[in-house]
C-alpha cells in the first residue's frame, strides 16, 4: 500500500509546498462559488415561493346574473365531478357584496348609488394537486369560460406570469454566471496546481523514466484539485450561510418585511452536498487543464 | 535481446542517428562509445521509448519499440533500469525512498520494497547511507544509489548514459567493475561513454558511434577484464 500512501503523501506535499497560493485559491474559490450562489439561492427560495403561490392559486368563476338557481347547482355539479377540481366553494351575490364591503369599507357607499347589488355570484374553485402549473391552470380557465352560464374566468394570472419570468430570468441569469465563475473558478485551481506541477517537474521526470503510468502521476495533482475544490465550495457554504443569516436577520427587524423571514430557507443538505461535489469536480478540472498545459503524460 | 534495424533520427536538420543497425545479445556487456554528439544518447532515449526513430525499427526482448502505444511505454521501462549522467536522485527524499520509487510506481508490497532496496543498496555498497539525503552524499555515492536504484526492480537491461562523466579515474574504475558484477548476474549492461579510458577497463564489445554513424566494431580492454 506504499504505493497509495505515496499518491496521498505527494498531494498533501504540493498542498504544503505552496501554502500561500493553496489558501488564496481556496478564498477566492470560496468567493467565486459564493458568488453563483447566492443566484442559486434566490432561484430556490423563488421556486418555493411560486411552488407556494402555485398550491394556493384559486380559480373565480363569475356567473351570468340570469342563471337559475337549478342551472348554478348543474354546474356546481359539473364542476365538483371536474378530476381536475379539488374544491368549489358557491358565493352568492349577497356573500360577495358583504365580502366586498368587509374588505373595502371606505369604499362601499360606491355601490349604494346603484341600487341593485351588481357584484356576480361566483364559484371559487381550487385546482387539483398536478393541475396547478400556470400552463394547467390556463388551459382549464379556457375550457370554463366556454362552460354555460359563465360570465368571466379570472385567476391572479398577472402575478404567476409575472413571478414565472422572474424565475426563469434569475435561472438564465444564474446559469450565465454561473458558466463564467465555474470558468474563474477552474482557472484559480488550476494556476494552484501548474505551481504544484512546476515545483515537482523534476520528480514528475523522474517517475515517467522509472515507469509509471499517467495515471500514477496524474493521480496527486486530481487529488490536489479536489481538495482545494472541495475546500473552497465548502467555504463558499460557510460565507452564504452567514450572509442568508445575517439578511435573515435584517428582513425580520425591519417592520415591513416580517414574516417573509420564515419564508425564506437556506439550501437543504442534499444542495450542500452537490455543491461540495461540484466544487470538487471544478477542482478536478483545473488539474486536468494544468496538466494538459504543463504537457505531462508524455510517454 | 536489443536490436535495431536500419535506424535513423533527424532533428530539424541535424542528423543524429542514420541507418544504424545493431544487435546485443542477452546478457551481453557493450560499450557504445563516441564523442559528446554522436548520437550515443538519442539510442538510449530511444531504447526506452522516449524517442521514436524517423525510420527502422527497435526491438527490446522481442518488442517493437517504435510502435509501441504510448499507454505501454511504462511497462517497457519497468524492465530496463536507467542510469543517467546526472543521476536524477530527489533531494527531499531519502536514499531509500529514492531507491524504492520503481517498486511503488509498480506498486510493489511493503515486504517486497523493503527486501528489494536493502538488497540493491547492499550491492552498490551504500546501504550504510540509506536514511540520508543523496544531497549530503559523495558524487560516487550518488552514482551508486543511482545505480541501486536503476536495477532495485531486476531489470532485464540497464542502460547508463555517461556514468563516469563526473567520476575520477579510481572511481570510474569501481564502478566499471560494479557493472560487470551487475551483468555476471545475468542483466545486460550497455554503457554509453565518451571517456577513451573506460573502453581499457572492459574487455567486450564496442559499437562506436560517429556524428550518428555506427563505425565498425572493436574490443576494448587492455588492462583489466571481467
Amino acid at each position: 500500500m506504499r504505493w497509495l500512501w505515496y499518491l496521498f503523501r505527494a498531494a498533501w506535499a504540493n498542498l504544503r509546498t505552496n501554502r500561500t497560493t493553496t489558501v488564496v485559491a481556496i478564498v477566492t474559490t470560496a468567493f467565486t462559488l459564493a458568488c453563483v450562489g447566492i443566484f442559486l439561492l434566490s432561484y430556490v427560495n423563488l421556486r418555493n415561493a411560486a411552488a407556494w403561490l402555485q398550491e394556493d392559486i384559486k380559480i373565480i368563476v363569475y356567473l351570468d346574473d340570469r342563471m337559475s338557481g337549478e342551472e348554478t347547482r348543474e354546474l356546481e355539479g359539473k364542476l365538483k365531478a371536474d378530476r381536475m377540481v379539488t374544491g368549489v366553494r358557491y358565493i352568492s351575490k349577497e356573500q360577495a357584496l358583504g365580502e366586498f364591503r368587509a374588505q373595502f369599507p371606505s369604499d362601499s357607499h360606491l355601490l349604494e348609488g346603484l341600487g341593485e347589488n351588481p357584484l356576480p355570484a361566483s364559484f371559487i374553485v381550487t385546482p387539483a394537486t398536478g393541475y396547478q402549473s400556470p400552463d394547467a391552470v390556463n388551459r382549464w380557465a379556457e375550457r370554463a369560460r366556454t362552460m354555460a352560464g359563465v360570465a368571466k374566468v379570472d385567476y391572479n394570472q398577472e402575478w404567476i406570469d409575472a413571478l414565472a419570468g422572474l424565475i426563469r430570468y434569475i435561472e438564465l441569469t444564474a446559469i450565465g454566471v454561473g458558466m463564467i465563475l465555474s470558468a474563474a473558478a477552474v482557472t484559480i485551481i488550476g494556476n494552484t496546481i501548474r505551481l504544484a506541477l512546476f515545483a515537482r517537474r523534476e520528480e514528475i521526470e523522474i517517475l515517467r523514466l522509472i515507469g509509471a503510468t499517467r495515471a500514477f502521476i496524474r493521480i496527486p495533482y486530481f487529488l490536489e484539485g479536489a481538495v482545494l475544490g472541495a475546500c473552497g465550495s465548502a467555504l463558499a457554504l460557510g460565507i452564504l450561510k452567514l450572509g442568508f443569516e445575517l439578511f435573515r436577520q435584517q428582513i425580520s427587524s425591519a417592520g415591513r418585511f416580517q414574516g417573509i423571514e420564515n419564508m425564506v430557507s437556506f439550501f437543504p443538505l442534499s444542495i450542500c452536498v452537490a455543491f461540495v461535489a461540484v466544487g470538487m469536480g471544478l477542482g478536478v478540472a483545473g488539474s486536468v487543464v494544468s496538466l494538459r498545459r504543463f504537457g505531462e503524460g508524455r510517454g | 535481446m536489443i536490436q535495431l534495424i536500419h535506424v535513423s533520427k533527424s532533428y530539424d536538420r541535424r542528423v543524429a542517428l542514420f541507418d544504424v543497425t545493431m544487435e546485443i545479445k542477452k546478457g551481453e556487456f557493450v560499450l557504445l562509445m563516441g564523442p559528446s554528439g554522436a548520437g550515443k544518447s538519442t539510442l538510449l532515449r530511444m531504447l526506452i521509448g522516449e524517442e521514436r526513430p524517423d525510420e527502422g525499427q527497435i526491438f527490446v526482448q522481442g518488442k517493437n519499440v517504435s510502435r509501441l502505444k504510448q499507454s505501454e511505454v511504462p511497462y517497457l521501462r519497468r524492465k530496463i533500469g536507467t542510469v543517467f549522467q546526472d543521476f536524477r536522485l530527489l533531494g527531499k527524499k531519502s536514499v531509500f525512498e529514492n531507491v524504492a520509487l520503481p517498486l511503488i510506481v509498480q506498486r510493489s508490497s511493503e515486504a517486497d520494497i523493503r527486501r528489494k532496496v536493502m538488497d540493491a543498496l547492499r550491492a552498490v555498497g551504500v546501504d550504510h547511507k540509506k536514511d540520508q539525503s543523496p544531497n549530503s552524499l559523495s558524487t560516487g555515492e550518488q552514482q551508486r544509489v543511482c545505480i541501486a536504484r536503476a536495477i532495485v526492480n531486476g531489470p532485464v537491461v540497464l542502460l547508463a548514459d555517461e556514468p563516469t562523466g563526473n567520476l575520477d579515474p579510481e572511481r570510474t574504475a569501481e564502478l566499471i567493475e560494479l557493472f560487470k558484477l551487475i551483468n555476471a548476474r545475468g542483466t545486460t549492461v550497455v554503457v554509453a561513454t565518451h571517456d577513451p579510458h573506460v573502453m581499457k577497463l572492459v574487455n567486450r564489445r564496442v559499437m562506436t558511434l560517429m556524428q550518428g554513424v555506427l563505425m565498425p566494431e572493436q574490443r576494448g580492454g587492455d588492462r583489466v577484464d571481467a
